[in-house]
This record gives structure tokens, sequence and C-alpha cells, in this order.
């Protein structure tokens, strides 16, 4: 199987739904191949590889919805599948207290991909290995200044190809080849441990691997973690600044900006898992940060981990200014939910693979650069905090009270960053931390990440980001 | 073709090709599901997924790969594919599946037939949840109901074989009343007549309505009373780090501990690979070792970590049926029983804080096991041994050798959870900690 063998399917499926009665069809045929390779404190384990096509087909009727995927490819199947589908929505539509609609934003005819310089077939057993064994090398044996007894570090390389129709006209086809990361490091020295998780990725060839700087990162993280294990002093207690690195602007964005700002959420349908948001429907132009709170999200950056210019809708997307100047701007919207509000989709609807509905999935969310170099901001620090990078975080599921537990952290004094502090915990509320914003530098970095949502829940590649965040008149907590 | 024989297929392959040790393990699974939201469905979802796994092993190198093309040519590919591969691996140490071939006798006990086929009745069970909360005092509530069939069969190149079925059903809901007031409740069975939509939904909704005037609590220490929902999230985390993968990996509190006190002494977890009413498991393992009953922790002593053939090795033991092939996972998992009812429980409290549900447990270092977790839902502060008052916006947080060496109590009464934040089905007691911290956001 292949996507143009696939292709015939959606199309098949497509026309199977219309013709049992739904009133509106989608169609999604899903082709996903991974490569695979872990290494456990240097020993290589098992090589993994996954390979399949699936198709997933969604359905309006009698104003309910139903979803339906298999992977069994064959035409019979499929069909019998997308009348299924409906068969199951319509009869849903006992519990059914209002149709669910669809907006009429404009059906794309578009074929998309990142670039990729070198494909990502290319990825290979040999080759994958050879990148983890050149990132063990720096790492093990106290090559980066400390003791690391437990080392997990795993790439991917992937290939998601998608063909989606519509019977509103759209027909999509993208090709997203990706390589991602991950890296668990136990660092030990004088009977402490330290732990630290990094997850590294974007949209691209083999040529990813190189332009992030994969391995490097693994071995200064790796040095890090030998400096907070020797030299970390107990964080202050009292009133003071913090400044936040791109890791955790892009987290606090995340969390708190983005989550609350998906309209599935402020409407409530998930509310039984990831929860509902403290934004109501009419809180569009409602004050949460000061004028230096500025929260985007983008899926139309080249090569992120969230790059999505044309959504699982059919939808093309664009930027979204979520907090503009303090104020809550916009809300991340699909198809359903622009017609609750009356607005037009801003392309946020994403499914992880073909067995599971699209629905609303930041991309990359960032906090806006400001205008201040690194230099500047910190200067601007009598007596602070800075929070480099974070290991334990959570957030209610209102997304009003969140809490980062920092890695390296440093004490700022009259604009100078001195010693390590150990384990600070900025424990606030939204819009304590939103209001507190002062400046923001010029940098913009971004960290990957998978977000978790949905039931069955889908893992969505995203980045976050932002520059370093100054936040005035905070109170901190210690481990 | 059926999936046994989709499994003679690829270990033919396997074993043409000259495989030293081969195991197929094939599986179809079928979803049903219905989610609402406002008290009104917002999707029903029917999902049907069939995989094969493949793990081949030669001259030290090994390669485990997926593939849904379940066609004959097409599984043929795939295992040469895989075989091919191995050439470019490193070498490693591992264990070799062992020559006796075990046989296991197909069996259907644990599998209700009567859940295979549910599916049309998912909107009326929805309305049955719906309306026991409404009833309770919910307002409008949101859920899912999910009714699951799996089959799966295994072959190995040692001739051992393989094959079952189990069903499951679940209910999450959660019901809101004034000021977002919220209330859970869930019902987890693994066959229908034991599925309650009603109770989940009363439970729901009369916390839900408990709620209303919720305030924050005092940040502190306090004795605590985690529900089998909050509990059971825990346990899952102490489970995952009894997994010998976990301990080699520098992600286990239990690191150097096998024979040490990590709970108190009324505190014991049990593995089953497969146990009746168990919403999970196998009689085998992903290696066709067969799954057993695994005491983890008894009378508060790690007695084992959890392995696999290959781990096993390393650790000069033997397996205890918990492959997993790179990672030992636990099945289901079992928290003994007390003694205690809920309400002597509260009584014997006297004063703390009672948890019904919680969600986003992170840890700062898996390897010394300190977390946080959120809250949410009915919480309720308990004075004199009687429920005061209910509570809202706090964290709670610990480490997770201290939080179980600190159990008081634990319910004679046990439920089975699995759901959104429980994925290892774990049959839980209300569970009673001292001396857990309370934290408050700044504001």
């Amino acid at each position: 199987m292949d996507l143009e063998q696939a292709k015939g399917l959606a199309e098949d499926a497509l026309k199977r739904a219309e013709s049992s009665g739904a009133t509106y069809a989608e169609a999604r045929v899903q082709g996903t191949r991974v490569r695979e390779f872990v290494l456990k404190n240097g020993e290589p384990q098992p090589s993994f590889f996954e390979e399949g096509y699936g198709v997933g087909i969604r359905v309006l009727s009698r104003g309910a919805l139903g979803f339906a995927a298999t992977n069994s490819m064959d035409a019979a199947s499929v069909k019998d599948l997308a009348a299924r589908a409906v068969k199951l929505a319509g009869a849903s539509s006992s519990i059914l207290k209002k149709p669910i609609k669809f907006d009429s934003s404009k059906a794309a005819k578009a074929k998309w991909a990142p670039k990729e310089k070198k494909k990502i077939e290319g990825a290979d057993a040999t080759w994958l290995r050879e990148v983890l064994m050149e990132a063990e090398k720096r790492i093990a044996d106290g090559k980066a200044g400390v003791k690391i007894p437990g080392r997990i570090i795993v790439i991917l390389a992937g290939l998601d190809e998608k063909y989606y129709v519509n019977s509103d006209g759209a027909k999509v086809q993208a090709r997203i080849p990706r390589i991602l990361s991950f890296c668990s490091l136990t660092a030990m020295e004088g009977g402490e441990t330290a732990q630290r998780f990094i997850q590294q990725g974007e949209t691209g060839g083999l040529e990813v691997v190189d332009r992030i700087g994969l391995v490097a990162r693994i071995e200064e993280e790796a040095k890090v973690m030998g400096k907070v294990l020797r030299n970390s002093r107990k964080p202050p207690t009292d009133t003071l600044d913090v400044v936040l690195s791109p890791e955790l602007s892009g987290i606090a964005a995340h969390e708190s900006v983005g989550h609350p700002q998906e309209a599935d959420r402020v409407l409530g349908r998930e509310g039984a898992q990831a929860g509902e948001s403290y934004l109501k429907a009419d809180s569009i132009g409602r004050k949460i940060g000061s004028a230096e709170a500025n929260v985007s999200d983008d899926p139309t950056l080249p090569n992120s981990n969230g790059m999505t210019p044309v959504d699982d809708e059919g939808v093309t997307g664009r930027k979204r200014r979520l907090i503009k100047d303090g104020y809550i701007n916009e809300f991340l919207q699909n198809r359903v939910t622009a017609s609750e509000f009356g607005v037009e989709s801003n392309g946020a609807s994403r499914a992880s693979g073909f067995d599971r509905e699209p629905i609303i999935r930041m991309a990359n969310t960032f906090v806006e650069p400001g205008d201040y170099t690194t230099e500047e901001l910190l200067k601007e620090v009598k007596h602070g905090v800075f929070f480099k990078s974070f290991t334990e975080w959570n957030i209610d599921d209102k997304r009003l009270n969140q809490r980062y537990v920092a890695l390296e952290a440093y004490l700022i004094e009259n604009g100078e960053v001195k010693g390590l502090v150990k384990a600070p915990v900025l424990e606030i509320t939204t819009p304590r931390l939103w209001s507190s914003v002062k400046a923001r530098s010029k940098k913009l970095e971004f960290e990957s990440a998978t977000c978790g949502k949905g039931d069955p829940m889908q893992g969505a590649p995203v980045w976050t980001g932002g520059p370093e965040t100054l936040l005035a008149g905070i109170k901190l907590g210690a481990r | 073709m059926d999936i046994e024989g989709l499994n003679e297929l690829a270990i033919g392959t396997a074993d043409r090709l000259g495989a030293e040790d081969a195991v197929a393990l094939t599986s179809k699974a079928r979803e049903r599901m219905i989610r609402f939201a406002n008290s009104s469905v917002t999707v029903v979802n029917h999902v049907e997924e069939a995989e094969m796994m493949v793990y081949v092993a030669k001259g030290k190198r090994r390669g485990i790969a997926s593939t849904s093309n379940l066609e004959p040519s097409g599984v043929k590919r795939f295992v040469s594919d895989l075989f091919a591969s191995l050439k470019g691996l490193p070498q490693s140490e591992y264990a070799s599946l062992p020559d006796a071939a075990k046989k296991y006798p197909s069996a259907s006990a644990g599998f209700d037939r009567k859940l295979d086929s549910v599916g049309p009745e998912l909107p009326d069970l929805a309305k049955r949840a719906i309306g026991a909360s409404l009833k309770a005092g919910g307002k409008r509530s949101a859920g899912v109901i999910e009714a699951s069939t799996v089959s799966s069969a295994i072959l190995t190149s040692s001739g051992t074989k393989g094959a079952e079925t189990r069903a499951s059903i679940k209910l999450n809901i959660r019901s809101f009343a004034a000021n977002d007031a919220s209330g859970h409740g869930l019902s987890c069975s693994a066959t229908l007549a034991g599925f309650d939509p009603e109770m989940a939904g009363e439970r729901a909704g009369s916390d839900a309505k408990r709620m209303a005037d919720a305030s924050e609590p005092q940040a502190g220490k306090y004795r605590v009373m985690m529900s089998p929902t909050v509990a059971s999230n825990l346990i899952e985390i102490v489970g995952d780090s009894a997994s010998a993968f976990s301990v080699d990996a520098g992600t286990s509190y239990l690191t150097d501990k096998l024979g040490k006190k990590v709970a108190a002494r009324q505190f014991s977890l049990t593995d089953h690979g497969s146990v009746r009413g168990g919403l999970g498991g196998r009689r085998f393992d992903d290696e066709g070792m067969p799954t057993k009953s695994v005491k983890i922790i008894e009378d508060g002593v790690l007695s084992t970590y959890l392995h696999n053939l290959t781990t096993a090795r390393k650790w000069k033991t033997e397996t205890t049926g918990n492959a997993g092939l790179v990672q030992p996972h636990a099945w289901n998992l079992e928290v003994g029983a007390g003694d205690a009812s809920y309400e002597e429980m509260v009584r014997e409290m006297g004063e703390g804080i009672i948890l019904t549900s919680n969600w986003y447990t992170r840890f700062k270092n898996y390897r010394t096991g300190e977390f946080s977790t959120v809250p949410r839902d009915g919480a309720y502060l308990v004075k004199g041994g009687e429920v005061a008052k209910p509570l809202k916006g706090m964290r709670v947080g610990d480490d997770l050798q201290r939080a179980f060496s600190s159990v008081q109590m634990l319910s004679k009464a046990r439920e089975w959870i699995e759901w959104w934040e429980v994925s290892t089905p774990t049959l839980c007691p209300w569970v009673m900690l001292d001396g857990i911290t309370v934290t408050k956001a700044y504001e």
C-alpha cells in the first residue's frame, strides 16, 4: 500500500458516507512509517520499526457527529465503515441537545510538506545507531563532568503521509517527515540525584540532527546537571523578580494560555478528561495580563514541530494572537467551535493518527519576543531568580493554578547572574503570572514537546517557546 | 486469514530466513465509544484495528517491528525487511527464548460475550449516567463510555502458542453544578453485569452539588484520604518503578531496595497477568511466557522487580512473566484490602483532607520519587472525624516511598480503576496517608 493507492479509498469512503445520508463527510487516509533506536546505559535495545496505513471517516448525520476508522485497507471494509459511521452518528442523536454544525471556512486544495534536504527514508538502523553512539560517547563514564548512571537516549525518524477529502470540496495532501529525540538522564553525586528529560525535534529530513545540534544539546544538559548537584543553594523566600528562559516562557504559554484558549475546552467538550477552562465564551477582550503579555500560536512556522499549514479539516491555518497587549484576543478554533462562536476556523484542528478524530490542538505556542537584549533585561533585575530549565510541572484543569520546578536556576543580584539555586518552585495563578510580565528579550527560541489531549488520547507534536520573560514581584517556593 | 494463521506465516518466514528466535504477536481490537459534554453527545467512535508485532533475533542482534498490513504477501515482506535490518545493528546481550514450547489452551474465562456486542446501546447507557447525575444534583455532565474487545494470539519459534479474547467497558463521568463545582464518577468492568452507570453518575452529581461553596485550604501537612481513583494514579507509578527496565534506566525510586521496607506494613501490591474481574492482561506475555500473580510489595517490603527474560538474566533471576520485549510492565495491579469502612476511616482520620479525583501527576525526579499532583472534583476538609467543608485550589506532593510508608488505613471495599489518568487496571481501596504536603498558588 502507498498513498496513491490509498487515495482512492478516501474518495470511496466519502461517496459512501454521502450516499448513506451524511449531511457532511470527510475521509483521511494516513500512512505512518517510524524507525526508532534506543540506547540504555550504552546498551543497544532491539531496534524498532513500524509501518501501516489506515483510514478515518467523520460524518454528520441528524446533527450528530460520528467517527469510524480501520486499518483494514480493502475497499469493501472501508465503504461499510463509512455507512456504519453514518448509522451510529444518527442513532446517537437521541441524546443530542443541539445539532452540531460546521462553519463555512473555505475548503483548501493544497499539497504541503516541510523542507527536507536529506530524505527521511535514509534513516536506517545503522544511521540511527551512529547518532546515538555519538551522544553516548560524550556523556558516559563521567565525560560530561558528572556520573550519569541512568541514560536512556531514543532517536526516532518518522514519516506521516496524509490525504484528506471532505464533502465541501477540500482536498489536501501532506508529507510530514520528522526527527525526534528523547533523552532521560539521571546524574548522581555526593548521594544526591538530578534528573532531566530532554525532547528535541522538528519536521524535516535527516539534516535536522545537525541543524538542531541534537548531540551537543545532550552533552550540554549533562554538564549542567553536574553543576546543579555540586553548587546549588537554597532559593530566596522573599519577594523578588523572576526571569523565565525561553524554555520556561514556552511551557507557561502552552499550559496557561494555549490550553485554556482552545475553544472546545471553553465550550466544555473536554470536560471529563483534560477539563474545561477558566475562560468563558464571552471572555474575548478580557484583560488577563500586563501590556507586555503577548502570546501567539503559529502553525505556519517552517520546519517547526507543530507545522500544520493546512489542518485536518481542510482549513488553511494562520497565526493566532491569543493574548495581545494583555487582553484575551482569540481562541483556537476548529470548524465546529467556529460555528458556535460565529467566527471562521483558524485552522487548529489535528488528528494524531488515522484512528483519531481531529480535535483542536496548539501548533507552536510562544511568548512574543520583546525589544530588550538579554543583558538589558537582566539589568532590570535587582534581586531575582533566573529559571533556565524545569523538571516537575503541572496545572489545574481550568488552567488557573500552575507550578514549575526548576532544575537549572540562578540567583540574580543587581543585574548579574550569580550562583545556582536549588529547585525553586514557581507556583502561581494564571492572572498573576501574566500580569507580572514587565519585559521580554528579543531572543526567540523553541523547545519540542508532545501535547496530550483527547479521549482516546492523542499526542500532538508541538513547539513551545518564547524569549526571556521578566516577571516582577513574585514569591517562590522550594522543594 | 485469522490472526493465528498470520502468526504461522510470520514465524515460518522468520524460520526460513534463519532467525534464531522469533515471536509473532497479532491482535485485533474493536473499540466503540460515545462521548458527551453538557449532557449532549459530542461524538460516537467506532475503531477497528489489527496489528502484528514481530520480534526476530540472530547473532546477538535483535529487532522488533509492527505492521497493520496483514495481507499474506505484506507479512512475508515485512518479516523479510525486519530480518534484513538486523545486519546494520550492533550486537547486544539478551536471553534467548526457552526451547520448550508452551501451549495455552483456548480459554474464554473472563471474556463476557455480551460486551462484544455492546454498541447500539451506548447512547442509552450514557443517558442513564447523565440522568443519575442530574437526580443527585449535577447540572450538566461530560463523559465517555468505551467498550472494547481485544483478541490476541502469539506464536514463537520454539512452538509456544496461545490465543485469547478480552473485553471491558468503562465509564468516566464528570458533572458540574453551580460555580463550576464538579464531581467525578467511574465504572470499570470486565462484564456488562458489573457495569453501573447510575452509580458513577450519582457520585459525580452528588459531589458536584456538595462542592458548590468550596474554599482553599491552608497550606501545610495533612492526613489525606485518597479514593481508589486517586490512589491508583500513584500506584501505577509504583508499578512502573518496579519494572527492572526502570531500575536500570535510573527512573525508579525502588532502585537498591529489594528486600527492604518501602511502604507501611499493611500495604501490599500484587500484579496479576490474568485475574477474574481484571480489565487487562493475558495468560502469556510478549515472550510467550506464562503470566502469573507476582507479589511486588508484601507487608511493606519490596519482594521483586518485574522481569522479562532479558532483564531476568541480567539480574540472575527468573522472568516474572511481565514481558514487554524491551520493558517489563504490570498487567493488573491489586492493592491489598484493609478492614475499615469508608465511614470508619473518616472518623479515624479526625482532621485531614478527602480527595476523590486528581490529574496531572508529574515528577521532579523518578529516582527519588518526588512528585506533585492536582486534586480536582470532590475534595473535603475533615474536622473532628466529620466532613466539614468542600475544598478547591490546592496541590498535593510528596515522595512515593515516604507517602506509602505513611499508610494509616485501607478500606475493605475496593474498586477496579482504569481511566484517562490510570492506564494500568488497578484494584484499589481507599488509602489514608499521613503528612502529605498541601500547597497553594501565589495569587
